[in-house]
């Protein structure tokens, strides 16, 4: 009945009094006075029921998870299909015809008026079958190829929306408007965190600009900010205001934080309000992660076949390949979402993004780095708990698209993406497009049904995390039906 | 407390006994879902035996648990029951019956929710729904007694009502607040301190701290006469200027407002004069009913004036897709979508929005009302207007620009300068043009034939002596008023408008809110549900909808907009979900105080700070914050005392700015660059330059820094300020280890502690810390503050949870 924002304020202060309450009698060296405030605290224990500690502590999933963490790489600009995973002869034998009016009936694109073109364009790839499911896997992705056992591919998956920046909201938070709440703050919203001194929800990002639609893709929308995504630096602190300002020392540091904490407890005694206490837990997080967040970004504990693995020449350059192995190091420390974005993967066949060249560089950048992040995952015994998605917001066209060069529109119908650990079935080939890769001929995949999916391995029921908001129940997977695609499983 | 014996064996005990609580707690599941708690819980609901109240008790019931299946939208209507209206429950409207009235025994209804078998159980177990113990018998008992129905109480008109008598209580909120207090047997708390009353009603007020000097004579002032002394302090802060910046904020959060397009692209926008038009019409007091008009309207009244025009930037605040590739109409509907639902949710408290694919489920709205209600704002265009200074004659500016412009012209075309300044030009070798800057040079470049007038006054300007003196000195007076007259005619700041389109767009009913799928064509209208409509032309328009808005007759504006204020003095409404008083919103915890307000505010006059005098003289809002026992009402929902309130990030920086003794107070104008952190423009699709603001402006209030939507600045982010995509109507409180960061190592805020740190070597400690929390400090906070440095000291004072709170 009352809005969400109470619930959460409810939750907020019934945290504080735990966490005061643990303070208090296990971590502070408090004298008399603060037995007095101990036993302040501990009387308003009895008052109302405690929920929560904070707002990351780890949560009871809501039946037996498969996985503990996801790592998505988020391959933005919306990768081909047909130059990657999808071989179509057919297509290549068509390349340069009109494609049956049938397929493009009542269907809208974008750059309709302009660039959109309807002729076939044959992929400017070669394939080759790798693994015991006999994957068909581009020259592009040697890779890949090679750990395609591991992989669970889907050739089928659907999206509603056809520009960049709805598309990847859909995928990021199941909806095409900006600011509701993406997939990483869902589920450290519902599952907390199981690293204390680091934030449960981490973006990394690479490649020539930031993805489109900014910083809205790890908005937290209607659910608390403290489930927003951090963005991990790649220039300056690794998390924004991290550095301890230049003329500080590290003692000057550590008084202010103590400073601050014993004057913030007597206020808190003075007035009673929990508010206080949750600030004083949140000022040490943030004096924990000034030390833990470059112990995280420090690599030199890492061997030098471990960097050779990803393909890291200079540890200190940031870089797609560096990410895959942060995104490594994060999940060691309990991180719960790390969402990877890596631009561009827009191929329109333009001067600066086309398939001849373009494309052959971005998968370059990535398929080294990506296969061996599954493989250190797996060699560490982490995989089985992390799931890994690669996949961008969208597909491209089976018609070419001729600007300076040739490229493909985006394309909504059908596209690919591999899921990997954290309980799906490796080896995997799903779903099946026709001829050209253009629609599912069967068991389509929609955008809803992978975040049904990927909520079922963490332990969450997708028709039960719901917060309320304006009078809805806003959810993940929306209003219409998701479903949880089993065949993907183990 | 003062009597804990503090033996170790005791907090030993203690421990044991809390740990054991622990482990207990740590079993129940987090709220995942919305099985939120009922404000003042359980107990505030009434002993089952006494007469049901339908809104109260059970309308809520019913729309949690019942109408997704059975309410209000047709189509998804199960067993063709529905349980919104008396006849359908009964079965009076030809449908299924579930309730036989006065007979529980005979009724499918209390069957199916008594139910053991799993089929028949209502709610569906699937649904994740359960109704409780009582909920079960309420909605029984309800049945027993006729299972009246009524409408829903925010769309009956206030009550009109005196406040209760309370013997010694003469402020009309605290009557309402006391008596309801006293039937829980609690009293209000105490009155803060003085010093803390002068910090809260500045904050509120203006949303700057209150000076030492201040402080000390409002002290005196309070011990001498404390009546006299609070309302002379409420008129001052009323008559600020500050305090239009203060609740402008409060509106721009509603309208969404930012300096950008938003979507990916998000290239900013000029839109500033509608946030000081905001600001201004607050500070003139501007009728709550006129600022509607205005801002919904105000391109439709007689004769509109340029402000008047300015107003109507409130519904261009939506975002605008840039992105290559797009169906421009997709997202022009789209920003249409985006008016109707903040129309609804600012105006009326109700989620209309959510009949753009539907049918409500909840509240009666039809999804053609939805697009009628669209249809009035489907038929504008969107251009962007010249905003002129106050005093600009534009006609009379226009002429001074015409005959400045042809005075040029014919002396830069009269022969004999025509051949000074070609003989000048032939003497220029390339070493000198290069001196003379880029556009004399192009000038230069062009055939005497080819050049403009800007062409040739840009030579006749560098061929300097080649010109005799008086020619030249009447050049420059020409120059001067051609440049004035450019500058205020055609490098004016602009702003986005509405425009009502001379031939309307037809509006069609958009199946499943999808513009590629019209239906059936819509003439504009409003909501059936709510007081009748009228229209003064063939067509009704935005000024039709605006005026039905502000109708005295309406039910839900007044309450919605006091409760809105009274939200920002307590934490929270008197409605908690304030943005809906539709079925599924919130019960009113004092509906007998929001009515009264409502009516009072629109009696009024609709006078906003007569709302807020009202609200701040009450001894409710006077009490002190302090919490001494919440083992009752631990939300706080009746008011036994007030409510200490982190400060919203805007007021986080301006209160650091003034403490440090920093702040520009300049009002208005286009909004500047404080500095940020390096790297953070490059977040968005598009890296945005930060041209960081010098002098003054780099210390201007948070309500000025530029809001582009994609990369909002991140001091202001960390703090909820809201990032202008939707109307906010209430901004989260969240309390994170990123504003922990923010405040201790920001480059801006440690910039802040070094000039607290001159204020402390210059006024001591003492000052510094009442700066920063107008109370003096005990001796055991200075002792702490002592032992550090004097940058250090700054620095914590301006991270204390105190600084950046309202006590």
């Amino acid at each position: 009945m009352t809005s969400f924002q109470n619930k959460h304020d409810q939750l907020q202060s019934e945290l504080l009094k735990r966490q005061t309450r643990r303070h208090f009698f296990s971590r502070c060296q408090m004298g008399i006075g603060s037995m007095a405030l101990g036993s302040l605290m501990a009387d308003r224990a009895m008052a109302a029921p405690a929920m929560s500690e904070n707002p990351m502590q780890p949560k009871p999933s809501h039946f037996p998870a498969k996985a503990k963490n996801v790592i998505f790489l988020f391959m933005a600009g919306g990768p081909t299909q047909l130059e990657t995973f999808e071989h179509k002869p057919e297509l290549n034998k068509r390349s340069g015809q009109p494609i049956p009016q049938s397929f493009i009936e009542g269907k809208r694109f974008a750059f309709m008026d302009s660039s959109h073109r309807t002729n076939l364009l044959g992929a400017t790839q070669k394939f080759k079958q790798y693994g015991s499911n006999g994957a068909w896997v581009s020259d592009l992705l040697p890779h890949t190829g090679k750990i395609i056992d591991e992989l669970t591919l889907v050739k089928t998956c659907k999206t509603d929306l056809f520009n960049h920046a709805p598309a990847k909201f859909f995928m990021n938070t199941g909806s095409g408007q900006f600011g509701r709440p993406s997939m990483g703050s869902w589920v450290t919203y519902g599952l907390g965190s199981e690293c204390d001194d680091l934030p449960g929800f981490l973006v990394l990002q690479s490649g020539p600009r930031g993805p489109r639609g900014g910083a809205t893709l790890w908005n937290s929308g209607v659910l608390p900010t403290s489930y927003q995504g951090v963005p991990l630096r790649n220039q300056g602190d690794p998390i924004l205001n991290l550095s301890t300002p230049e003329s500080i020392s590290p003692e000057q540091q550590k008084h202010l934080v103590d400073a601050v904490k014993e004057l913030n407890l007597k206020r808190l005694v003075e007035t009673g309000d929990q508010e206080i206490a949750t600030r004083i837990n949140a000022y040490e997080l943030a004096y924990k992660m000034q030390s833990s967040a470059p112990k995280l970004m420090d690599t030199s504990d890492e061997s030098a076949e471990t960097l050779d693995l990803y393909g890291i020449k200079d540890p200190n350059e940031a870089s797609y390949a560096r990410n895959c192995l942060l995104a490594r190091r994060l999940v060691q420390r309990g991180v719960r979402f790390i969402q990877l974005y890596h631009t561009n993967w827009d191929h329109h066949g333009g001067p600066t993004e086309n398939l001849q060249e373009h494309l052959p560089k971005i998968c370059k950048e990535i398929d080294q780095a990506s296969s061996a992040l599954i493989l250190d995952l797996k060699r560490r015994g982490m995989l089985e708990d992390t799931i890994v998605i690669w996949g961008g917001e969208f597909g491209r066209t089976p018609m070419g698209e001729v600007r300076e060069n040739t490229g493909r529109n985006h394309h909504i119908d059908a596209f690919t993406m591999w899921f990997a650990g954290g309980g799906f079935k490796p080896g995997t080939i799903y779903g099946e497009t026709d001829e050209f890769g253009f629609a599912p001929v069967e068991n389509p995949v929609h955008v809803r049904d992978i975040h049904a999916t990927l909520l079922h391995q963490l332990g969450l029921d997708h028709e039960k995390l719901s917060v309320r908001f304006q009078g809805l129940d806003f959810r993940l997977t929306g209003v219409e039906p998701a479903h949880v695609v089993k065949d993907l499983l183990a | 407390m003062s009597n804990f014996s503090g033996s170790k064996y005791a907090v030993f005990g203690l421990t044991t006994c809390v740990i054991a609580l622990l482990s207990l707690l740590a079993n129940l599941n987090p709220p995942l879902h919305g099985d939120e708690p009922t404000p003042a819980g359980e107990d505030s609901s009434p002993a089952v035996e006494t007469t049901i109240n339908f809104s109260r008790d059970i309308s809520p019931i019913l729309s949690e648990n019942c109408f997704s299946c059975h309410g209000f939208d047709e189509a998804s209507r199960e067993a063709d029951l529905r349980l919104d209206t008396f006849a359908g429950a009964t079965g009076e409207d030809g449908g299924t019956a579930g309730i036989v009235p006065n007979d529980p025994n005979a009724s499918e209804l209390v069957a199916r929710i008594l139910s053991d078998d799993a089929d028949m159980l209502m709610p569906p177990p699937d649904s994740g729904r359960k109704l409780s113990a009582k909920q079960v018998q309420l909605l029984t008992t309800w049945v027993s007694q006729g299972a009246q129905y009524s409408k829903h109480w925010s769309f009956t008109p206030p009550e009109r009502l005196m406040p209760p008598k309370v013997k010694g209580v003469e402020h009309p909120i605290d009557r309402f607040i006391v008596s309801r207090l006293a039937q829980e047997k609690k009293s209000p708390t105490q009155r803060a301190d003085s010093h803390t009353l002068i910090r809260r009603l500045s904050l509120d007020l203006s949303g700057l701290p209150p000076s030492v000097a201040e402080i000390e004579q409002f002290e005196i002032d309070a011990a001498a006469d404390f009546d006299a002394a609070y309302s002379q302090l409420v008129d001052k802060l009323l008559a600020s200027p500050h305090y239009g910046e203060r609740w402008g904020r409060w509106w721009l959060d509603q309208a969404r407002y930012a300096d950008s397009n938003g979507y990916s692209i998000d290239g900013p926008r000029q839109i500033w004069s509608y946030r000081d038009w905001v600001v201004n019409a607050l500070n003139n007091d501007m009728p709550f009913d006129q600022f509607t008009v205005e801002q919904l309207a105000g391109d439709l009244l007689p004769d509109p004036t340029q402000q008047q025009k300015i107003a109507t930037g409130f519904h261009r605040n939506t975002q605008i897709n840039q992105e290559g590739g797009i169906d421009r109409e997709q997202f022009r509907v789209d920003s249409v979508f985006d008016r109707v639902a903040t129309t609804g949710t600012v105006w009326l408290g109700l989620s209309v929005g959510c009949a753009q694919c539907h049918d409500h489920k909840f509240d009666p709205i039809s999804q053609v009302e939805y697009y009628r209600m669209f249809a009035f704002l489907n038929d504008q265009d969107e251009p962007s207007m010249k905003v002129y200074g106050p005093n600009v004659d534009v006609e009379l500016l226009k002429q001074d620009f015409e005959r400045a412009k042809s005075q040029l012209q014919d002396m830069v075309d009269q022969s004999e300068n025509v051949d000074a300044v070609s003989a000048w030009a032939e003497g220029i070798d390339a070493k000198e043009k290069e001196k003379l800057g880029k556009r004399t040079a192009q000038a230069l470049d062009k055939k005497p034939s080819d050049r403009t007038l800007d062409h040739k006054r840009s030579l006749f300007k560098a061929a300097g002596d080649a010109i005799d003196e008086k020619t030249r000195e009447e050049f420059e007076r020409l120059e001067k008023q051609f440049n004035d007259a450019d500058a205020k005619l055609n490098r004016t700041a602009t702003t986005l408008v509405m425009k009502e389109r001379d031939e309307p767009r037809k509006t069609m009913l958009l199946i499943k809110g999808d513009f590629t799928r019209p239906d059936k064509e819509v003439s504009p209208g409003t909501l059936s549900v709510l007081h009748p409509f009228e229209i003064s032309s063939d067509r009704a328009n935005r000024m039709d909808l605006a005026r039905w808005i502000v109708s005295p007759e309406n039910p839900l504006t007044a309450r919605v907009i006091v409760n809105r204020i009274w939200l920002h003095y307590f934490g929270r409404g008197i409605v908690e979900s304030e943005n809906d008083f539709g079925l599924q919103g919130s019960v009113p915890t004092h509906p007998e105080l929001l009515d009264w307000l409502a009516n009072r505010f629109v009696d009024g006059g609709w006078s906003m700070k007569d709302m807020h005098r009202l609200i701040v003289t009450s001894h409710t809002y006077q009490q002190s914050s302090v919490n001494h026992d919440e083992r009752f009402d631990p939300g706080n929902y009746y008011l036994t005392r007030q409510q200490r309130l982190r400060l919203d990030a805007e007021i986080v920086r301006d209160v650091a700015l003034s403490a440090s003794a920093l702040l520009a107070p300049d009002l208005g104008g286009p909004p500047v660059y404080p500095p940020i952190p390096d790297g953070v423009m490059g977040q968005g699709q598009v890296k945005r330059g930060w041209n960081t603001s010098k002098g003054k402006d780099r210390y201007r209030r948070g309500l000025y820094t530029f809001k582009f939507r994609a990369t909002p600045p991140p001091s202001l982010n960390v703090f909820d300020a809201p990032d202008g995509l939707s109307t906010c109507t209430r901004r989260n409180r969240s309390n994170t280890p990123l504003q922990a960061l923010t405040l201790m190592n920001d480059p801006a805020f440690f910039e802040f502690a070094t000039s607290l740190e001159k204020v402390i070597k210059r006024d001591g400690l003492i000052t510094a810390f009442r700066r920063c929390t107008s109370r003096t400090p005990t001796e055991e906070e200075l002792n702490v503050l002592i032992k550090m440095d004097t940058l250090n000291a700054a620095r914590t004072l301006l991270n204390l949870d105190e600084t950046i709170t309202r006590e």
